[in-house]
C-alpha cells in the first residue's frame, strides 16, 4: 500500500518545481556563497508539493482511497525524505569532488564562506531536520495551512545557516572551515546532523499521524 | 432488508454549531435524498459518515461492519464525490485514474471504458477542462470502476444546468435498478421529486424526518392542508419572518 500511496504522491501530487529544486544542491560548488542556501531551496521546492496538494484537495481525496489515515502521512514523509536524500547525495559527491579533485583551486582556498566539507554535509541534514520538524510537522497540525509552518521553518533555518557560517570565522574554530582532510569535530558535526536529522523526522511522524488522525477536515 | 448504510445517533458540537443525534439507513437500490437549508449540517453529517470529520457520538456501519477500525476495507466498497470540487485540476483524466484503480482490490478495466463512454469522458482531457457535471460523472465513473455498493454525494447537482440536472437524476435512477445505493445531499428539491426514493431531512443540525418519499409529503399533507411539493414542505418547515 505503501508504494502505491508514495507512487500516488510523485505522480499526482508533486510539483514539478520539487524534481527541479534539487539541482541547488549543486550550490555546492559555488565558492564567496552561503551554501547551505542550497538545502534550504530543496526544502522551498518540496514546499510547492504542498502548496499543490493543498490547492487540488489533495488529502480530502488521499483519505477517501481506501488507505489508513496514518499511512497517508507516512507517504508524505517518504516523499519528503527521498527529495532530502537525494539532494544529500548530489551534497555528498560534490562535497567530495571540492575536498579532492579541486582543493587546491583559488577560489575555494580564499573561500571567506563556509567550506564545503564534512561539516557542511552535518549542517545540510540539520536544514532538512528543521524542514520535516517545523514544517510538515506544521502542516499535519491541520493539513491546510502551510504558510505559518513555512515562515517558521525559514526563521529557524535563517539561524542555522547563520551559524553554520559564523562558527568558523570564531578564532580557535578555524578548522570546522578546513577541507584537507577528515577533522574529527567535523565528523562530529556530521553525526549529529544525521542524528538529528533521523530522530527529528520520526518525531516529527509521530506527531504528525497523531495530529492527522484527529483533524475534522 | 439488508442495510447498506446505517448511521445511529450521530452528534458533533462545534462552538456555533450542534449535529444533534442524527440517525437514518439506507437499503440496496434505495435513492435517499438527504436535505436541508444550506448551513443545516448536509456536509458535515456526511463527513461524519465517512469520519471525515469525528463525531462526538455516535456509530456508523457501512455493509455491516462498524466504519471505525474497518476504514480501509469499507472504503473498497463506497464511492464519494462533491459537487463543485476538481481533484488534480491540471491533471488528465486518463492520469488520474492510472494511480486510483491501483488502490482497489475490485478496480474493472471494462466497466471503467464502459462508463467513461456512456458519459462521454474524454480521458485525455484536463480536470480543469470538464464541466461541472463531466467533472461528477467522472467521479462516478472512478466509483462505479471498483463496483461501490454505497455512492455518497454531496451536493452533486448544485452547479450543474438544468439540463444536466436531469440527466444527472435519471443516471441515479438507472444505478438504483442496479441496487447500487445512493445517499446524496441537496437543497434543490426538485431533483429530489424526480429520483428520491426516501428523503432525511434535517434543521439546524437537527433531524426533522427520515422516511420514505410519499410518506413524508403525506405526513406534511395533512398539516398543510393540501397536497404540497417538496418545494412547498421546504419552504413550510423553514420559513422565517424576516425583520427589516
Amino acid at each position: 500500500m505503501m508504494t502505491k500511496l508514495l507512487s500516488k504522491e510523485m505522480k499526482l501530487t508533486a510539483s514539478p518545481l520539487s524534481y527541479v529544486f534539487i539541482a541547488f544542491a549543486a550550490m555546492t560548488m559555488i565558492p564567496g556563497y552561503p551554501i547551505l542556501c542550497g538545502a534550504f531551496f530543496v526544502c522551498l521546492g518540496i514546499f510547492y508539493t504542498y502548496q499543490q496538494a493543498r490547492e487540488c484537495d489533495d488529502i480530502t481525496y488521499t483519505v477517501l482511497l481506501p488507505v489508513r489515515k496514518r499511512d497517508v502521512v507516512t507517504a508524505k514523509f517518504l516523499f519528503t525524505v527521498i527529495i532530502e536524500l537525494i539532494s544529500f547525495a548530489i551534497c555528498v559527491a560534490l562535497t567530495v569532488i571540492r575536498m579532492n579533485a579541486m582543493s587546491d583551486a583559488v577560489p575555494y582556498v580564499k573561500n571567506p564562506m563556509m567550506n564545503a566539507n564534512v561539516a557542511y554535509l552535518g549542517f545540510v541534514l540539520l536544514v532538512f531536520a528543521l524542514y520535516n520538524i517545523f514544517f510538515v510537522g506544521g502542516f499535519f497540525k491541520n493539513a491546510y495551512k502551510i504558510g505559518a509552518p513555512f515562515i517558521i521553518f525559514c526563521i529557524v533555518s535563517f539561524f542555522a545557516i547563520s551559524i553554520g557560517e559564523a562558527l568558523h570565522h570564531i578564532p580557535g574554530l578555524e578548522y570546522l572551515n578546513g577541507t584537507t582532510g577528515m577533522d574529527k569535530v567535523q565528523i562530529v558535526i556530521l553525526a549529529l546532523g544525521v542524528v538529528v536529522f533521523i530522530a527529528g523526522t520520526l518525531l516529527s511522524h509521530k506527531i504528525s499521524t497523531h495530529r492527522f488522525e484527529r483533524i475534522d477536515f | 432488508m439488508e442495510k447498506i448504510l446505517e448511521v445511529e445517533g450521530i452528534s458533533k458540537n462545534y462552538p456555533l454549531f450542534q449535529l444533534k443525534n442524527i440517525s437514518f439507513c439506507v437499503q440496496p437500490g434505495e435513492v435517499m435524498g438527504f436535505v436541508g437549508r444550506n448551513g443545516a449540517g448536509k456536509t458535515t453529517t456526511l463527513k461524519a459518515v465517512l469520519n471525515l470529520v469525528h463525531p462526538d457520538n455516535g456509530r456508523v456501519e457501512i455493509l455491516g461492519r462498524e466504519f471505525l477500525g474497518h476504514e480501509a476495507q469499507v472504503k473498497q466498497q463506497i464511492g464519494y464525490a462533491v459537487g463543485g470540487i476538481s481533484y488534480y485540476k491540471r491533471k488528465k483524466v486518463k492520469d488520474i485514474i492510472a494511480i486510483t484503480k491501483t488502490f482497489y482490490d475490485n478496480w474493472d478495466d471494462a466497466e471503467c471504458a464502459h462508463y467513461m463512454a456512456a458519459f462521454k469522458i474524454d480521458g485525455s482531457k484536463k480536470i480543469m477542462e470538464l464541466s461541472e457535471g463531466m467533472k461528477v460523472k467522472f467521479y462516478l465513473t472512478m466509483a462505479l470502476s471498483h463496483h461501490a455498493k454505497l455512492l455518497i454525494l454531496d451536493e452533486p447537482t448544485s452547479g450543474l444546468d438544468p439540463v444536466s440536472r436531469d440527466e444527472m437524476t435519471v443516471i441515479f435512477r438507472k444505478l438504483a435498478e442496479k441496487g447500487i445505493a445512493i445517499l446524496f445531499s441537496t437543497h434543490i428539491t426538485s431533483d429530489l421529486e424526480k429520483c428520491a426514493d426516501s428523503i432525511t431531512y434535517i434543521k439546524a443540525g437537527e433531524l426533522v424526518a427520515s422516511m420514505k418519499k410519499d410518506d413524508f409529503i403525506r405526513r406534511y399533507e395533512a398539516e398543510m392542508g393540501m397536497r404540497p411539493t417538496l418545494e412547498d414542505i421546504m419552504v413550510y418547515i423553514e420559513r422565517e419572518e424576516v425583520e427589516l
